[in-house]
């Protein structure tokens, strides 16, 4: 069997590269399998992407190859979501939004839990929070 | 077992008063019977902590020399209501800054909670008694006359749950809606809940001393759109917003732990209020009402992505509680935007402060309307 590999990265792209079709070529040439969990890229300027990349390890590492040559900064994320946890007054709001389970109620304390390993940094949690206390962050090793 | 205000004011005196939060008597309640808790509890105090947008303080900056009669005025960019004599302000907790959306009265009322300074900024005509036409400085809680809290509507008696049908992500006050059903938010503390705990309103009226914001509150009016002729579930509360409270207090004790700054995306500022009222056991009827539980308080579940905002069906606290409610086959993640932990710390207080005689029960002046319906506003 076949070693298998998930990654999640943040790739800048250089702004010569925004316009090509690199996600494509990924697909297609090197067989990953690509889920974008967010983007920040405008037309002729630098581009953010955290995705997350995944398929047999020889693939990954085609794929990493790849974008190593196209001059894509690829960096292995560490925490995605910024949370001001010492402020935060328990109501819950971001709960609901929060579908990989990153944010809960404790059903005792009624306190919100965070577990960042859990996060996909889609976001919703930011504008769910009514004292604005999460942040989007492309912190990276 | 009869108790009076008098009777259960001088145990509190005594430091000798049972008192419990509405959750532990929620509990008590499961293995005793009415007249068991009547006889038990003189006291049970009951909390809630969510964000109630018909909230305001007024200030009174004191005269400069010369003194100005502030027409418009500012503080931090917000415009605040100057309609009143020269140097009172209303700061209106949802007063937008008119650049930045997510920043308005509410800050404007923490900052000055906290003693952080705010700057003001007026101006007027001038008239003959009040010759100054401009004023630029920065104000803090030290050196305002009075900072006095007072909110024309707060602690609903219970509130509907929001979620949203249609295909977009809706944002409201009620949070973020996510599309076709993929959520439901509320926004009572349930069995902590003041007004759910004496639905008839019997020892809650004008004149009810309060814990509000941090410090020692009250209760001046009943609030605006209270209503009493809410359809009632067979326990005796409110399937939707039915009585509500306006309340007064001494905003410059008041703590920002009690009082918080909120912003909804897309909808505005809002503000978190604190309040606590205490409930004395008056009798058997009285404990009754006491030993609500949270699945015998319903509340309607609305459409907030249509109009109409037509009810989909009706749920109870305890689910909503759990994180999951089904409607129409579908599980739904809910959400409060009331906060529990804090509702319990404020109970909490209110409990020690009972318990040790520093906070004595007060009969209300006034009751509240017993027939008030609510009137919509007649386009004509």
């Amino acid at each position: 069997m076949m070693a298998k590999r998930k990654q999640r990265l943040v790739l800048r792209f250089p702004a010569e590269t925004v316009n090509e079709p690199i996600t494509y070529t990924l697909i297609k040439t090197y067989d990953v399998m690509i889920n974008i969990l967010n983007a920040d890229i405008s037309h002729g300027r630098e581009g953010n992407l955290l995705v997350e990349l995944s398929g047999k390890s020889e693939s990954v590492d085609g794929a990493m190859s790849y974008l190593e040559s196209k001059q894509v900064e690829i960096s292995p994320v560490v925490k995605t979501i910024l949370f001001s946890q010492a402020e935060c007054i328990h109501c819950g709001g971001c709960t609901s939004v929060c579908f990989p389970g990153a944010l809960r109620m404790d059903g005792v304390s009624r306190e919100l839990r965070f577990t960042p390993e859990l996060c996909v940094a889609c976001e919703l949690c930011i504008k769910a929070c009514p004292l604005q206390l999460f942040e989007l962050n492309f912190g990276v090793n | 077992m009869k108790k009076s205000y008098q009777e259960i004011n001088e145990k509190i005196r005594q430091g000798k008063a049972v008192v419990l939060t509405a959750e532990e008597v929620a509990a008590m309640g499961k293995e005793h019977t009415p007249a068991e808790v009547a006889a038990k509890v003189d006291v049970v105090t009951t909390a809630t902590f969510g964000p109630m947008c018909s909230s305001g303080m007024f200030i009174n900056t004191g005269h400069a020399d010369p003194p100005i009669r502030m027409e418009r005025a500012t503080l931090n960019g917000v415009p605040v209501f100057t309609g009143i004599a020269a140097v009172d302000l209303y700061i209106g907790a949802t007063e937008n800054h008119p650049e930045n959306p997510s920043y308005g009265g509410a800050h404007i009322i923490e900052d000055l909670i906290s003693g952080k300074d705010v700057l003001l900024e007026a101006h007027a005509k001038g008239t003959d008694c009040y010759p100054r036409r401009d004023v630029k400085t920065n104000i803090n809680r030290d050196g305002l006359n009075e900072m006095i809290m007072f909110n024309p509507r707060n602690a609903y008696q219970n509130y509907a749950v929001a979620v949203n049908t249609t295909n977009r992500i809706k944002y409201t006050y009620m949070g973020s809606l996510l599309p076709r059903l993929g959520n439901a938010n509320y926004s009572t503390s349930g069995e902590l809940s003041p007004l759910l705990n004496d639905p008839e309103m019997r020892t809650i009226g004008m004149g009810t001393r309060i814990f509000l914001g941090g410090t020692t509150g009250y209760i001046s009016w009943h609030g605006t759109q209270f209503r009493t002729d809410a359809e009632l579930n067979e326990h005796g509360v409110p399937v939707s917003n039915a009585a509500t409270l306006a309340v007064i207090g001494d905003a410059s004790k008041m703590s920002p732990e009690f009082i918080k700054a909120a912003y909804f995306e897309k909808y505005g500022v809002s503000m978190f209020v604190g309040i606590g009222i205490p409930i004395p056991v008056l009798d058997e009827e009285m404990a009754a009402r006491l030993m609500i539980r949270n699945e015998q308080i319903t509340t309607r579940i609305i459409d907030y992505g249509v109009p109409e905002h037509p009810e989909l069906g009706r749920t109870n606290y305890r689910a909503l509680m759990s994180g999951e409610i089904v409607l129409n086959q579908k599980k739904i993640k809910t959400a409060s935007l009331s906060s529990i932990f804090k509702a319990r710390r404020i109970a909490g207080i209110l409990k020690t402060q009972i318990s040790e005689g520093s906070f004595t029960l007060t009969e209300p002046v006034e009751m509240f309307p017993k027939n008030k319906g609510l009137k919509p506003l007649v386009i004509r």
